[in-house]
């Protein structure tokens, strides 16, 4: 549709090679600056809503997706209009991006050719179980996303399944055995054998076998094979029902797929799926492979009590060799009862009398040997193990919202790995009695209740940590509840520990809320005062879906949400919602001046956002065209001390109104965000004009170095340049040898508001320039600024904080731009770069202008 | 148990019901939740319900006519719609009468949260 358009477009546009006149380029640009901003409301609004505080439909995620192609649409003209036809590749950017998204919302992706016949556990895209399986769909999340350690593996998909079908002939022949089996024609002893028979004989197609192969000789280890159906360990569990193939070389692989295929027809398997009434589905088998542990014990955690007995305690379940032992139930086994409750004690442990193993055979297969009788009476797990797996299991349980069972094992070495996890099917018995839940938390006291935004909805309970600085943060214990002042991006990295996080600041659109959206952690922002209110080392249960915080642990509540009949992050809705997210969210395109910051070089939504408005704003810092452009336009000559010789463009309402001829006195500024720049620019002492002590170093590569290399040199050379409105700002400032972009916007709703700024060059050689870069870094985070370095690279950036705050990191954003000027040079070691950052922030506290009173 | 409201939900997509029962009951409503219309309408003939919520547009008996019988069994049940946010205006003009209040499509939990108590509030005063 995007590519009929496209032509059409051209068709009608022919280039033009004249230039454009600036009342239509103006009119453009202002257009651009809208849409980017309609776009950017509405990937906000998007992300917002997979945090669980929204109830909508697909209709609703159709509609957006609609609107935002409809935008883009607009914004590609608009370049195009602007840059006389020089980026019509954009188009071609566009489908790319939006036709796989068109598929996906008719739910037929899994099918496309676009999904892997073959992937790997670290590759294969997350929210995906109908192509990976219930079972590596979780492995993949717990390798990518929790970063616990998972034998490596790959995924044989449910689109090589179909395709083995296919090559076969073997989809309707099934259909029809099927059939004849439900009409009572057959039995299904005689149906099993028939369709499973016609798999094993089957041929895997040759391009699936290939991919196969050469995964299973990548990493030359023996593999164990098993199935991971679409709806297995999902609602429905179909444990021990499909077929799994230990301590198979990599030449076997192949025949050991077809075998885990054909058990999706085993008779046990057929009776199940017509009892559960899923028959009548596609059923669609994805194969797992993964490296063979040959562990030395192995066996389960169950994050509930399923005996109901100790129900605020995990039960681990373990014996010597490879897990059949324990899950197959084929003999006593050691029974550790541990608390979920941090230190997480041991409560009693069992110790079984454990004669006989199984372990891998050399050369392939299992055997069943006796264990030795030293070991037979002794613990299978050591404490640390039992405490490390018992960590592990919650934070599974905590990402996964459900009760889980975890198949583990220990290697050789004695280090845990975790095999698979899944929910945990309760009995009946094991399920508390639905109490009103209502009264019961009435009974606790309430610390915070209506207050702030919901980021990601959920209940989470532990002990408060405060962290407000990066140090803090190593001592940061796993399951508390994260109470800060801020929601600054280096907080991200303790985000996966907390049980809950509670901020003072920031929105749901937030970079915090997005990460604690990706690891599922219960999150209200904006509540104001919670650090006063909420006490390090007090225990709480904090409820984001009714923004209540409790003192102590509601057990009760905790308890309700575990056993709901579905997580949401769960529900086919957020599943879609996630995946259209991952095309649409995600900056690839950090810095302009990349090899690949080109239309072809853009993979999501944000990408074509980010490349348009560059190359608009690029259009118009244009040097030649530029002084041709703006004959007859006014452009301005800031006066002043600090010697820049700005030029100012106007869009609107960034000047005084009287201001007249074509110079611009600072206190004529009315651009809200020039203004705060410029201040900062120009305060007592940022500027100091005092010549640097150049030592011999620094000297001899000034001396050598010429123009041309520097970095964006080409951009823009001779003059520095503003472009501003009443609440814009895009700053081109070269100063000597290096080169500062601001570009900013900052409006009374704090979802509009964000500052970009680049930095690159210097005049020495790179390690110096480098730590340049990395000063800028240490300070910016400092002020919560997401800042990427590479090489003398800087790209920072902050969004959607309210005004006031925004206007005060420009300040320090020009201080720092004057603080930074000649600094390259005075870095003569790493070790100065701390003293640096030491004496911007001493003169310049992050806490002291935005830090509520 | 005394006093407590009882809530029914209608709407044919699943997830709705799913979020909303949870979120409800912890403000203390029993609520029992519906995603066909037929069977709803079955249930309204056997039982009260304080509070109705339902959504406009559904496959085999749309909102209206199921709030039309819902007012017709129960005047005093108090009915809150759930529409989609292009049609909220029309909804509005078609039923002003004998509905509490609308909610547009997406909404938050807080939002109908909010709905639900002032729905109660008017509920109790009319019948206490």
């Amino acid at each position: 549709m995007l590519q009929y358009l496209h032509n059409l477009w051209s068709r009608i546009v022919k280039p033009k090679p004249d230039l454009v006149a600036f009342p239509e380029i103006f009119e453009h640009f202002q257009g651009l600056l809208q849409d980017h901003q309609r776009v950017m409301e509405l990937i906000a609004d998007l992300g917002e809503k997979s945090g669980g505080e929204y109830i909508f439909d697909r209709k609703y995620l159709v509609d957006t997706t609609e609107q935002i192609q409809t935008l883009l649409l607009h914004m590609a003209q608009g370049l195009n209009l602007i840059a006389s036809n020089r980026y019509l590749e954009i188009y071609s950017s566009l489908d790319r991006i939006f036709i796989p998204m068109e598929t996906e919302l008719r739910g037929r992706l899994s099918l496309s050719r676009e999904m892997p016949l073959v992937v790997s556990l670290k590759e294969a895209p997350l929210d995906h179980p109908e192509l990976t399986g219930g079972k590596a769909n979780n492995l993949a999340v717990i390798i990518q996303n929790l970063q616990l350690p998972v034998p490596s593996g790959f995924v044989i998909t449910t689109r090589a399944y179909r395709l083995f079908l296919e090559h076969n002939h073997l989809e309707e022949r099934i259909h029809g055995w099927l059939e004849s089996w439900v009409a009572g024609e057959k039995e299904e002893r005689q149906t099993s054998r028939q369709i499973q028979y016609s798999i094993l004989a089957g041929v895997v197609p040759q391009e699936a076998a290939s991919e196969i192969r050469r995964q299973a000789e990548k990493s030359g280890a023996y593999l164990a094979i098993r199935s991971s159906a679409y709806g297995e360990d999902g609602e429905l569990t179909f444990a021990g029902l499909h077929e799994s193939l230990l301590n198979v070389p990599p030449r076997g692989v192949l025949q050991a797929y077809k075998m885990v295929l054909a058990s999706l027809y085993s008779p046990e398997a057929l009776i199940y799926r017509q009892q559960m009434g899923m028959l009548g589905e596609e059923a669609a088998m994805a194969v797992l492979a993964q490296e063979m542990v040959s562990s030395k014990a192995s066996g389960l955690v169950h994050t509930l009590d399923v005996t109901g007995r100790e129900p605020d305690c995990l039960v681990l379940y373990a014996s010597w060799g490879l897990g059949r032992t324990v899950v197959e139930g084929r003999a006593p086994v050691d029974r550790y009862v541990v608390e979920r409750d941090y230190p997480h004690r041991l409560r009693c442990q069992e110790i079984a009398s454990k004669e006989t193993l199984v372990r891998a055979q050399s050369g392939g297969g299992e055997e069943e040997v006796e264990v030795p009788p030293a070991e037979r009476e002794a613990a299978a797990l050591s404490e640390e193990a039992i405490y490390q797996l018992a960590r592990w299991a919650l934070t599974l349980e905590r990402y996964f919202k459900r009760p889980q069972e975890i198949e583990w094992a220990l290697d050789q070495n004695g280090a845990c790995l975790i095999l698979q996890s899944r929910g945990l099917q309760l009995p009946k018995s094991a399920t508390p009695p639905k109490e009103d839940i209502c009264e019961t938390c009435a009974q606790y006291r309430v610390l915070i209740r209506d207050v702030g935004v919901v980021a990601h909805a959920g209940v989470g309970a532990g002990t408060v940590a405060h962290v407000a600085s990066d140090a803090e943060m190593n001592g940061f214990p796993e399951g508390a509840v994260l109470v800060t002042k801020y929601t600054a991006p280096w907080l991200a990295r303790i985000v996966p520990k907390a049980a809950a996080i509670i901020a003072e600041r920031g929105s749901a659109a937030g970079h915090l809320a997005t990460i604690a959206r990706e690891f599922r952690v219960p999150t209200l922002v904006g509540v104001e005062r919670a650090t006063e209110t909420l006490k390090a080392g007090v225990k709480v249960t904090v409820d984001t879906k009714q923004r209540i915080v409790y003192e102590g642990r509601v057990k009760e509540l905790l308890q309700y949400e575990l056993v709901q009949s579905m997580a949401f992050e769960d529900a086919p809705e957020f599943r879609l919602l996630r995946r259209l997210l991952t095309r649409i969210a995600p900056l690839h395109l950090i810095d302009p001046n990349a090899p690949d910051f080109t239309p072809e070089g853009c993979r999501s939504v944000h990408d074509v956002i980010r490349f348009v408005h560059e190359k608009a704003v690029e259009q118009l810092m244009d040097l030649p065209r530029f002084v041709k452009r703006f004959k007859g336009v006014q452009i301005f000559t800031l006066v002043s001390d600090v010697p820049l010789g700005l030029k100012i463009l106007d869009l609107g309402g960034g000047i005084d109104p009287e201001a007249k001829g074509n110079r611009l006195y600072p206190e004529q500024i009315r651009s809200l965000p020039m203004k705060a720049l410029w201040e900062g620019l120009s305060g007592p002492g940022v500027w100091s004009t005092e010549p640097i002590p150049v030592d011999f170093k620094g000297m001899m590569s000034s001396l050598t170095k010429t123009w041309a290399e520097t970095p964006g040199a080409t951009t823009i050379s001779g003059f520095n340049l503003a472009v501003i409105s009443d609440i814009y700002l895009n700053l081109h400032l070269r100063l000597g040898y290096h080169f500062n972009l601001v570009d900013a916007r900052i409006d009374p709703d704090p979802q509009r508001n964000h500052i970009y700024f680049r930095f690159v060059g210097g005049v020495t050689d790179l390690t110096r320039r480098s730590r340049r870069a990395q000063l800028l870094a240490k300070i910016l985070s400092q002020y919560h600024f997401k800042v990427d370095t590479k090489g003398d690279l800087v790209v920072a950036k902050v969004l959607h904080l309210p005004q006031e705050d925004m206007v005060h990191r420009l300040r320090v954003l020009g201080r720092l731009i004057g603080f930074t000027r000649q600094l390259d040079i005075q870095l003569r070691s790493d070790e100065d770069v701390p003293e640096f950052v030491e004496a911007f922030l001493q003169q310049n506290s992050p806490e002291r202008e935005d830090a509520p009173a | 148990m005394k006093d407590k409201l009882r809530i029914l939900v209608l709407d044919d997509e699943p997830i709705v019901c799913k979020r909303l029962k949870p979120a409800l009951e912890k403000l203390g409503y029993e609520v029992d939740t519906f995603t066909q219309s037929v069977e709803a309408m079955h249930q309204i003939h056997q039982t009260s319900y304080d509070i109705v919520i339902t959504d406009l547009k559904m496959k085999e008996i749309d909102g209206m006519r199921f709030l039309d019988e819902v007012k017709k069994q129960h005047p005093k049940t108090e009915v809150i719609v759930i529409t989609g946010f292009a049609t909220m205006e029309t909804a509005k003009q078609s039923f002003r009468k004998g509905v509490f209040d609308f909610i547009a499509k997406p909404f938050k939990l807080s939002e109908i949260q909010e709905v639900v108590t002032r729905a109660a509030a008017k509920f109790k005063g009319a019948s206490g």
